[in-house]
């Protein structure tokens, strides 16, 4: 360090201003008070919130337990249940265009008859 | 024999109210001539360094003994300064002049007279003024590093410690710092 550094250093140590006077009897009781208040306020967190997260986990554990059960178990929900058939039934879904023309083969009769019926009208 | 500040912090990791109390007693005085030297305000001075005194409480069992407790103390102390610092940055700069300061002079009276004489004692008085005017005025870990120093007479490792940075950090903040005095002290 440089000579007119330390003499700078001298001089701040020997000239440091002084703080205003504390009564420290207050001080002590301020910092008393607020030990008791975050000793308080940990007790607070340490007790009660961990007991209340815990029971409000398995709270919401339970209900979805019992309400996804309730629902899977009783509910009538049709979209899923056709779903699930036409699902079962995908490699006839893929051979659509063939199964519309086995329909049309089923009612060839009826189209038959009515291709008389209208030539009889006609007649 | 008196148990030393690291047998004591030990003992407050336990819970011992009376060695609290002996540590408090031990190091109330500096940690608030400490706080206040950094920040400048009474008020702050008082509530921050309670506040390490709080923590210090609440932390005593992570003192490792790695360093010693003073160190470790102070490291909490001027955190928590260079903290309130930054928090309260922009307010305390337009304030400054507000801040109390104990010889009641405002920072226009700081300024050095013109012509003053330096071997007499006004001259040296204004003279320091506007140095410690000055320090006020350097960033935060420059002014805690030269304060620390200064003040606690720590040697650059442990204002390192307190810093939590290189000596050679350190190093730079008090080469910085020192040459933003010396031209403050070249002026006046």
């Amino acid at each position: 360090m440089a000579p007119d550094d330390r003499d700078i250093l001298d001089t701040l140590a020997q000239t440091a201003p002084a703080p205003p006077d504390v009564h420290w009897g207050r001080y002590r009781a301020e910092l008393s008070e607020k030990l008791e208040a975050r000793r308080a306020r940990r007790a607070w967190w340490r007790r009660p919130v961990p007991v209340a997260l815990s029971a409000s986990l398995a709270g919401a554990l339970l209900f979805f337990a019992v309400w996804g059960g309730y629902r899977n178990g009783t509910g009538t929900d049709f979209t899923a249940l056709e779903e699930t058939v036409l699902g079962g039934r995908l490699g006839l879904l893929q051979q659509y265009a063939v199964v519309e023309r086995l329909d049309l083969l089923e009612e060839l009769d009826v189209i038959r008859n009515l291709d008389r019926l209208a030539a009889g009208r006609q007649g | 024999m008196e148990p030393t500040d690291e047998v004591l912090c030990e003992r407050v990791a336990g819970r011992d109210e009376a060695a609290f109390d002996l540590l408090v007693a031990r190091y109330q005085e500096r940690a608030y001539r400490l706080a206040w030297s950094i920040l400048r305000n009474a008020e702050d001075a008082r509530d921050l360094s309670q506040e390490a005194f709080v923590r210090l409480y609440e932390a005593a069992g992570s003192f490792g003994g790695r360093a010693k407790f003073s160190t470790w103390f102070y490291r909490i102390l001027v955190n928590l300064c260079l903290d309130h610092r930054r928090k309260n940055r922009w307010w305390q700069r337009w304030a400054r002049d507000e801040r109390d300061d104990p010889s009641g002079e405002s920072l226009l009276d700081r300024q050095p007279a013109p012509g003053a004489d330096p071997a007499d004692a006004l001259g040296r008085e204004r003279a320091s003024s506007s140095l410690w005017a000055a320090v006020d005025r350097l960033a935060p870990r420059q002014r805690a590093a030269v304060i620390l120093r200064v003040r606690e007479e720590l040697p650059t490792a442990e204002i390192a410690t307190v810093l939590r940075c290189s000596e050679a950090t350190v190093r730079v903040h008090l080469h910085r710092a020192l040459a933003a005095l010396r031209k403050t002290m070249e002026k006046s």
